[in-house]
């Protein structure tokens, strides 16, 4: 079967993007601090990911559970370490959001220090490498492709069902909407924040496994995916996941095939622009629906369009 | 002549010493006294120094009469040009003047045009947009080769180039810290200003000054375009004392982050603060500079990431015990009174100076 291989990098780019999307805005939407280390979060995945196939010459998707689960605890240690004190000692937005910053780049440093010692202790390239030999294939087509849409329904799935569902979803639905009230009536405030920013990281990492079976891999990868992250989640308006999905679909989609077709008609020098989309769809948001689109009023809105029309 | 080697490392220091001096007063305008949190601040600096390849370089070539493509015969260009220089000094000099308003003008247009979408928003949505956008500035940079020549980047004319080498450098570091010490100056008198009250009062609590009356967007969208400005021109200088240019340089770390550590290790909203905070951090990142290979030799990685490392985690230890920096923010006279102990630094050398000259 032949499959135009721009539709494979269109599904798997837009899944890694709601993956991310989707951590950021679970980590903002408790805390209400942009957390700008979360990219770096998904470069320990790609780190993981390497280790395990290329050292222990085990399948990439074995790393996928260690990457949960030490993303997690890295995203939980920001949270437990730096901001949790911050905000109990009253810092501005601003200062925790620079923490994040620090945070960050004690993440790339030690990324690098890692990815030096990799080549030090194994000989394995660690530098701009690539894993996608080493991903299974179905139907001639690469494992990833497959993969990561249906990790990212199960995962929907599985937060939609916690969520909605189970005592402590709604327990954690409660704290985002009110803190003050939810500790109140006896709901563990910080224990649902821990929580969250636990699995924030942790679907960044997820994402970061399968980026490595796709991208080049290098330190410097998560600080080039900020931008669009950070453009899906206000395109989703920052306050819901579902919006964060969609964001995720439309930035990503937007990336692949909106640069494909701008450049098939302007010509190909216009593809090096393509980082300048997720850039453009923050300003066009910002511009025109702040809240992003889980914030528009689409009833209304569709209405009023009726309306003009007749 | 030749200069030792402490000599060197001393003009070096101060070089960078004033151009980050430049910067971080632009940046505690913004963030200290008017609670911009521009996490953008790489963007003026990266304008500035873009203004400063592209433009006198191709003004002189053509002024010369020197035939080529800028970028791709730029070398050749540039030393033709910098002959040429060598009897024309004060045309060169007119035209750096002139390059450097041009980098203050564009960068404040830019500095307002990034911050458009996000200035009636949340800090946060503001953090973030200049952060993206600052991001869109270096794969322009970087992609479109006739700013600053790409992925190559450029050299750059050396206004400079009628003096000895040796004194090259030393005079050029002079004209730095003359343009940080004007831009110290203006700020401090920004401040006192009424425009200087009503940003601290934004910034403090911005619903009260709503609530008098006050236009909150507007005094923002100054302090945006004062601060761009001089962040522009600390970048266009910096490109002329390095002598070129290229656009992987103007890195988020570099320009924007470090930036923000100097001002917080300093104190935030306090001028002095921020040359207490610049030195020491130019002087602890100038000698690990100066003494990494030898820890080299120990360690089986890259030693500049041990120094990323041990400076973030230090910013936060300093976010978490010393919020307030070095020196604290302090209530800023607004009018002038003898003897005070906050009279401005410029007061008092003002003052000195009177006394030397009048007895």
């Amino acid at each position: 079967m032949a499959l135009d291989p721009i539709i494979s990098a269109g599904v798997i780019y837009s899944s890694i993007l709601v993956l991310l999307a989707l951590g950021l805005t679970l980590t903002y939407m408790t805390t209400r601090v942009p957390n700008f280390a979360h990219a770096s979060f998904a470069t320990i995945g790609v780190y993981i990911a390497l280790v395990v196939t290329r050292v222990w010459d085990a399948s990439p998707y074995i790393a996928l559970p260690i990457a949960f689960a030490v993303s997690g605890a890295v995203s939980l240690a920001l949270y437990t370490f730096v901001l949790k004190p911050l905000i109990r000692r009253g810092a501005k937005p601003a200062i925790q959001m620079i923490s994040t910053l620090a945070f960050d780049l004690v993440l790339i440093a030690a990324i690098n220090i890692a990815a030096d010692y990799i080549v030090h202790l194994y000989d394995v390239t660690s530098r701009e490498f690539t894993l996608r030999s080493y991903d299974a294939s179905f139907a001639d087509l690469p494992m990833v492709l497959f993969v990561s849409p249906v990790l990212i329904a199960a995962i929907v799935f599985c937060l939609h069902y916690v969520l909605h569902r189970t005592k402590f979803g709604i327990a954690m639905r409660a704290t985002i909407e009110n803190p003050d009230l939810s500790s109140v009536v006896g709901i563990n405030v910080k224990m649902v924040y821990g929580v969250s920013w636990f699995v924030g990281g942790a679907m960044a990492g997820v994402a970061g496994v399968m980026m490595s079976l796709w991208f080049q891999g290098d330190p410097s990868l998560g600080t080039f995916l900020i931008p669009s992250i950070f453009a899906a989640s206000i395109v989703g308006g920052f306050a819901s996941l579902y919006g964060a999905i969609a964001g995720g679909i439309l930035v990503g989609m937007a990336e692949i095939f909106g640069t494909r077709i701008i450049a098939g008609e302007f010509g190909s020098w216009l593809i090096a622009y393509r980082p300048l989309v997720p850039l453009v769809f923050i300003v066009i948001t910002l511009l025109i629906a702040p809240k992003g689109l889980a914030g528009v009023d689409w009833k209304n809105l569709a209405r009023r369009l009726h309306v003009t029309r007749s | 002549m030749s200069l030792g080697p402490e000599v060197t490392f001393f003009v070096d220091l101060l070089a960078i010493y004033s151009i980050y001096i430049i910067i971080n007063t632009s940046l505690n305008l913004e963030f200290g006294y008017a609670g911009i949190p521009n996490f953008g601040k790489v963007l003026a600096v990266g304008v500035g120094a873009f203004v400063a390849a592209a433009i006198p370089g191709r003004i002189f070539a053509s002024m010369a009469g020197i035939e080529g493509d800028y970028i791709a015969d730029n070398i050749a260009i540039m030393s033709g040009v910098n002959a040429w220089l060598v009897d024309n000094t004060g045309i060169g000099f007119t035209v750096f003047f002139v390059t450097l308003g041009i980098a203050a003008a564009i960068s404040a247009v830019i500095g307002i045009a990034t911050a458009y979408p996000a200035i009636r928003l949340r800090g946060d949505y503001l953090a973030i947009t200049l952060l993206a956008l600052a991001e869109g500035m270096r794969i322009i940079g970087i992609n479109y080769a006739d700013i600053a020549g790409g992925t190559l980047g450029v050299q750059l004319p050396d206004p400079l180039v009628w003096l000895p080498a040796d004194l090259r450098f030393p005079i050029a570091t002079l004209g730095l810290v003359a343009m940080a010490t004007i831009a110290m100056i203006y700020s401090d008198r920004l401040i006192r200003s009424p425009l200087g009250r009503l940003l601290r009062a934004v910034r403090d609590n911005e619903v009260s000054a709503e609530s008098l009356g006050k236009d909150v967007t507007r005094a923002r969208v100054k302090t945006i375009m004062v601060a761009a400005a001089m962040a522009g021109i600390a970048g266009a200088m910096y490109a002329f004392y390095a002598g070129s240019t290229i656009a992987f340089a103007y890195d988020r770390i570099n320009w924007t982050f470090w930036p923000f550590m100097m001002i917080l290790i300093g104190g935030l909203a306090n001028n002095r603060g921020v040359l207490v905070g610049t030195f020491i951090f130019v002087l602890v990142r100038k000698l690990i500079t100066f003494y990494k290979d030898s820890v080299q030799e120990f360690v089986p990685f890259d030693v500049v990431w041990l120094d990323y490392l041990l400076l973030g985690v230090i910013l936060i230890v300093i976010l978490l015990y010393r919020p307030q920096g070095i020196l604290k923010e302090r209530a800023t006279p607004t009018i002038h009174i003898e003897g005070h102990h906050d009279t401005p630094v410029y007061v008092r050398l003002k003052n000195i100076a009177r006394r030397l000259v009048y007895g």
